[in-house]
């Protein structure tokens, strides 16, 4: 390592800082494309969501290697690919809303609230990445993360509107029962794991100091 | 008699290599700071810009304040030493070499009746007694500082000045190591003049160099895995404490080990943790292997001459 790596910071850690704003990229992408697919009733941006979640597998990947390899300091990366694998579970769950979300057909209020938690799950995405960049700036984290529990709340209020409402709607068979169930869980679960990993960026912020 | 004093110190060197790699950039090599190859070559060199530039003080205190010395005090003392260090180190028991050393260089020296000076000995033990707690008090008094600053910048700045200072605080060890440790195996026979002071300086650091290269690999892997549970600003702050207090004892001419200070190091960052952190079982272990290591090294050299000779 040379005098210039040792002091100005590591190849290797730029190398993993530029992946994970990546992968949370890949994230908002995600959150936006399946908010459009749920307003447009879009089949091809839904596959699209598909395309994000596999890409952000590769990168990942890619991520945890470059820790393995060494970028970081052995403290730090546990929290680190926890953090990586908390963001990419967030991306699964998109996912599977999306492939759900092809099996459904919702009436234009339950659609308008759909795409409602997706849009603010994208803007939860942006102040992820903003709370991540504070890392390497003067910028306090709390506030991004208070930003992003606040965003939480709302998802969640809408949930339990859209849950009291579904009760009482008649389904044909077990299947489209179970189909939008699981639809609702992995849309508003999203949320859930992106506040996760905001509370992981917490830890890893204060663990050096 | 006289290749005896001289093959042992060249083996205890070779064991302080193998050994206290560990102690100067085991935390670095764990970290990945450094590769393993870069870590001994510069290691070799501070240990001898470290017996170069301070390591006099020290070799004047062993070699000629302690013990009028003759060819057979030093043949016995330092034969049982490198005993004693190498078959410790194989039993992987904790001991310092210079209390082995001292130990045994008063052993011999009162078997034989030679003049030991007391009032050097007790200076000694009580730096023995004081730099442990005086490197646990520097411990404290860097982590709260680095509190106060360090801990206001953004995390990655952090994490970057925090590998700096470990391969900084690993380069001061390497240095005490040099300046303080290798001073101690070669004061005796340079005083002695069993050999000249510059070839004992560079086949000290090469055997101690060679030490690093070929065994230290077996005790870093062991620090390197160990010191996850060691946080960097801890593990910095017992270091630097520790190095800092080696520098100031060797500049005052005072043989003291290196592992006992960076314990009182991590003792000091665990009290400050809250008492619990502390293994107060360890610590116990510790101060017995403190106390036994010159007894034992006193009492082999007085036992085997007494028989002997």
């Amino acid at each position: 390592m040379g005098l210039k790596n040792l002091f100005l910071g590591g190849k290797k850690e730029q190398e993993v800082i530029d992946k994970m704003k990546k992968h949370m990229g890949l994230l908002c992408s995600a959150c936006t494309t399946l908010k459009a697919a749920i307003k447009n009733r879009d089949e091809d941006l839904l596959s699209n969501v598909s395309d994000l979640e596999r890409e952000g597998d590769i990168v990942r990947r890619e991520i945890v290697s470059s820790i393995y390899e060494g970028a970081f300091l052995p403290f730090l990366r546990p929290n680190i690919c926890r953090f990586v694998e908390i963001v990419d579970n967030a991306l699964d769950v998109t996912k599977d809303a999306a492939i759900e979300y092809t099996d459904l057909w919702l009436d234009e209020e339950t659609k308008d609230d759909c795409a409602r938690i997706a849009d603010i799950s994208a803007k939860m995405c942006e102040m992820l990445l903003v709370a991540f960049g504070t890392l390497s700036g003067p910028d306090d984290l709390r506030e991004k993360s208070l930003a992003i529990r606040i965003y939480e709340k709302k998802i969640d209020e809408i949930k339990f509107d859209l849950i009291k409402r579904l009760r009482t709607k008649v389904t044909k068979n077990f299947w489209e029962g179970k189909i939008l169930s699981d639809f609702i869980h992995d849309l508003t679960s999203t949320s859930d794991l992106i506040e996760d990993a905001s509370d992981y960026l917490q830890i890893i912020n204060i663990s050096l100091r | 008699m006289q290749p005896i004093p001289l093959i042992a110190s060249l083996l205890i060197a070779l064991s302080v290599g193998s050994n206290d790699t560990s102690n100067a950039l085991g935390i670095c090599i764990g970290c990945r700071i450094i590769s393993f190859r870069r870590a001994v070559i510069l290691f070799g060199i501070f240990v001898l810009v470290g017996i170069l530039l301070q390591g006099r003080k020290v070799m004047k205190t062993v070699g000629k304040d302690i013990v009028e010395m003759d060819l057979r005090i030093l043949g016995i003392s330092l034969l049982v030493s490198a005993i004693l260090i190498i078959i410790s180190n194989w039993k992987r028991l904790p001991v310092s070499t210079h209390q082995v050393i001292i130990g045994s260089l008063t052993g011999s020296g009162t078997a034989l009746g030679a003049d030991v000076n007391y009032g050097s000995l007790f200076e000694i033990l009580l730096s023995w007694v004081i730099s442990p707690l005086a490197a646990l008090f520097a411990s404290l008094i860097i982590y709260r500082a680095m509190e106060k600053t360090l801990s206001k910048l953004p995390f990655l700045q952090i994490e970057r000045i925090i590998r700096v200072l470990l391969l900084a605080s690993g380069i001061i060890i390497a240095y005490t190591t040099g300046a303080n440790e290798l001073a101690t195996i070669l004061g005796p026979i340079i005083h002695a003049g069993l050999i000249e002071e510059a070839w004992a300086f560079f086949a000290g650091s090469f055997l101690v160099f060679l030490g690093a290269v070929v065994l230290s690999n077996r005790v870093i892997d062991t620090i390197g895995k160990g010191i996850m549970a060691l946080d960097p600003y801890s593990g910095f702050a017992a270091q630097f404490g520790a190095g800092c207090c080696v520098f100031l004892f060797t500049s005052l001419g005072m043989p003291i080990s290196t592992t006992y200070c960076i314990i009182g190091g991590i003792t000091g960052i665990g009290m400050l943790k809250g008492t619990g952190t502390v293994s107060v079982n360890l610590l116990k272990k510790i101060a017995l292997s403190w106390i036994l290591a010159p007894t034992l090294a006193f009492l082999a050299c007085f036992t085997i001459i007494r028989t002997l000779i």
